[in-house]
């Protein structure tokens, strides 16, 4: 054979390679195939390997089997972080996700690949033209492999895979467990050539391993499945505990207005007899002082209380009234303004809105004097946008170009993660305005969602 | 002169108001008027084109069956970005917070005796009379900024540098005691200010006026503020020429 067909056969290959392994990963992320990263992974995959490639040609007489294998290890993991690092930049998805789509990937496309070329080998006859046998043992599993990869990639993508792979990743432990089992799944197949270089490849071997991607691929689907579900009762206790703290505000309030009953029957008894004795300027004197005295008494909770029956977004609303709460034990005067009702229909999401105004609420509690703290919160729903401003008073005007470097705070260190945390999640979604300024004491933090 | 505006559908109010106002402005030797009266927002819309901007609005907040005291208040922003709001409200539980942040309103005033609203009329004139003075009008460049459907003018002076992001063309404005973050790009800035910017480094704009010092051996600029910006190679060899030119001179 010549060394063009040799060489372009390879380059065929490991392309066919190379875009399954994107195809797959894209499909366990959830996402459209895009052009720019599909092509620049069919560039570099095929490099890496003719590096591999490379490296094995110019070590031949080394000991061979051991180099063998850990020229294997290195080339792959290449492959996995080259894929996880193009995903990562060209979706916009965590770079921990992209790596573990990369390997989950990996595994199923060598699985697919290796036991069909192993039964190629075998069971191939030999035929007097080399082409056609190179196609029927090289070019046909790779074909196969990459047809799996395609399959697996639409059941997953149609089953809405992500959302529950995403879930994997909410703590440190679950993450590094499920990123070293796929790590050493990668490499199951070259481990057990290691050891049984001749192992038949029969009807069983083929189930052994097809079994394999098919049990992994659902243990993977289970685990993220179950920590999905343990994440949402979480969420419900919380909800629940935020509910108790709104329940608690009703009965404040219900408090006050007993109270206020009260005294009002008292006033106006006062009145009825100054009626009747035809005391009208006693009557204006009165009328002037108690007006505004509902306001005062009922009129901030009234308001808060409207303030968050307008909030139809639901889990902001809890937040709201869990943080509204705690100002409160802490007294801090608070006021809570939302004019018009805040829909679903914002381009960030839920979660993400209330990671973001959960820290912004947190940055304005710790900031505000020790006595006499003040905080107002403010949404506005507009047509195009969701505003948001916590505003609060303080003791020290933050520092506002120290503000936007990373790990700021007031409060000693290690405490200023939250800011730039915030800074992380605006920015994954295009368009949001963020601002921050003091004025007339006051320290400002706006945030404009665009509405979809 | 700066026009002033009263928009309510109470007559009794508008007329009151009125007085108050001419009171006060000529008590105060004030530098405003004169008062026009609108008693529905689309006649005030029309009234604030015949005239010169920044302008003082007296506004009610709610026009039953019309456009409501913020959207009144946005359409008027929309021409007159600099002009000052002062809301009136039948009682004091308006979400004023929302007025005063989102639409910069100055203040509000409770409809209710003459005394009481004369006072607060004339702590709202004053207060607009202070601003006049601090920064005198049409003076000085500005920058123009558009998010969402709100036009910002930020004077070219406050601006201390544009910071690019690494995220997607998202851009840090810093300006003097803000900081302001959205999407744009640092090309479009140093084209619309031209001269008095340098792009000191591919991700940072910054405002002439503002620099303290550059430190070519630590490759940095230094601003008033004492923040410091990154110096590219580029920009500092740009900036050695430069130098060599005018000592030439």
């Amino acid at each position: 054979m010549s060394l063009a067909f040799r060489l372009s056969v390879f380059i065929f290959v490991y392309i066919l390679q190379g875009l399954g392994m994107f195809w797959l990963s894209i499909g366990i992320v959830g996402k459209k195939v895009r052009m720019v990263p599909f092509l620049l992974c069919a560039v570099f995959i095929p490099l890496i390997y003719l590096l591999n490639a490379g490296a094995l040609v110019f070590a031949e007489d080394a000991n061979f089997d051991l180099f063998v294998l850990i020229v294997t290890f290195i080339s792959a993991t290449m492959e996995v972080a080259v894929l996880g690092i193009l995903i990562w930049k060209c979706y916009d998805i965590p770079v921990l996700h992209g790596i573990e789509a990369a390997m989950l990937s990996h595994f199923v496309i060598y699985t697919a690949d290796d036991v069909v070329s192993q039964a190629a080998a075998t069971y191939s006859p030999l035929f007097d033209r080399m082409h056609f046998y190179t196609f029927i043992t090289i070019v046909l599993p790779k074909l196969w492999a990459f047809f799996v990869a395609f399959l697996a990639a639409y059941v997953l993508r149609r089953s809405g895979f992500y959302r529950h792979f995403a879930a994997l990743f909410y703590n440190k432990l679950k993450t590094a467990l499920i990123m070293t089992v796929s790590y050493t799944l990668m490499f199951v197949w070259t481990v057990i050539d290691w050891f049984y270089p001749n192992a038949e490849p029969n009807a069983l071997y083929a189930i052994f391993f097809f079994s394999l991607i098919t049990v992994v691929l659902l243990w993977v689907q289970f685990m993220a499945m179950y920590t999905a579900g343990q994440e949402k009762i979480h969420i419900q206790e919380e909800t629940i505990a935020q509910q108790q703290a709104h329940m608690e505000l009703l009965e404040e309030l219900q408090q006050e207005i007993r109270a206020f009953r009260h005294d009002v029957t008292n006033l106006f008894s006062g009145l009825t007899l100054q009626a009747q004795e035809g005391d009208l300027d006693g009557i204006q004197e009165f009328m002037k002082k108690t007006s505004g005295y509902f306001d005062e008494k009922l009129g901030n909770e009234i308001k808060q209380m409207d303030g968050l029956n307008n909030i139809k977004l639901y889990p902001v609303r809890s937040l709201l009234t869990a943080k509204l709460a705690a100002m409160r034990q802490k007294h801090i005067q608070s006021a809570l303004e939302v004019l018009h009702p805040v829909q679903e229909r914002q381009m960030m999401e839920t979660a993400d809105i209330l990671r973001g105004l959960g820290i912004l609420i947190d940055n304005a509690m710790e900031a505000v004097p020790g006595k006499n703290g003040e905080i107002r919160l403010v949404m506005l729903q507009e047509e195009k946008e969701l505003y948001i401003a916590v505003v609060n008073n303080y003791d020290v005007a933050p520092d506002l170009s120290a503000l936007s470097e990373k790990g700021y705070t007031t409060k000693g260190s290690g405490r200023g993660t939250g800011l730039s945390s915030y800074r992380k999640i605006i920015s994954r979604y295009p368009g949001c305005v963020s601002r921050t300024y003091l004025r007339d004491g006051f320290f400002v933090q706006e945030l404009h969602v665009p509405a979809v | 002169m700066i026009p002033v505006y009263i928009c309510d559908d109470e007559q009794a109010i508008s007329v009151r108001l009125e007085k108050i106002i001419s009171d006060q402005i000529m008590i105060l030797d004030g530098d405003m008027g004169p008062v026009r009266v609108a008693d529905c927002p689309a006649k005030l819309l029309g009234l604030q084109r015949q005239d010169t901007v920044p302008a003082i609005y007296f506004l009610d907040i709610d026009f039953p069956g019309q456009m409501s005291g913020l959207t009144l208040a946005q359409e008027l922003r929309r021409y007159d970005p600099r002009g000052f709001i002062v809301f009136i409200t039948a009682h004091g539980d308006l979400a004023f917070e929302t007025f005063r942040l989102r639409m910069e309103a100055l203040d509000y005033i409770v409809k209710g005796d003459y005394d009481a609203m004369s006072v607060r009329v004339r702590d709202c004139l004053v207060s607009i009379q202070d601003r006049l003075r601090d920064e005198p009008a049409g003076q000085g460049r500005y920058c123009t900024l558009k998010l969402f459907d709100t036009v910002r003018h930020i004077p070219v002076e406050d601006i201390l540098y544009f910071e690019a992001l690494g995220y997607k063309h998202t851009l840090r404005l810093h300006l003097i005691n803000e900081l302001l973050e959205f999407n744009s790009s640092l090309d479009h800035f140093s084209e619309q200010l031209g001269e008095g910017f340098w792009r000191c480094h591919r991700g940072y704009l910054v405002n002439r006026e503002h620099i303290r010092a550059v430190h070519l051996k630590e490759q940095s600029v230094e601003l008033d503020t004492g923040e410091q910006c990154p110096l590219s190679r580029t920009a500092k060899s740009e900036y050695k020429t430069q130098l060599a030119v005018r000592e030439a001179k």
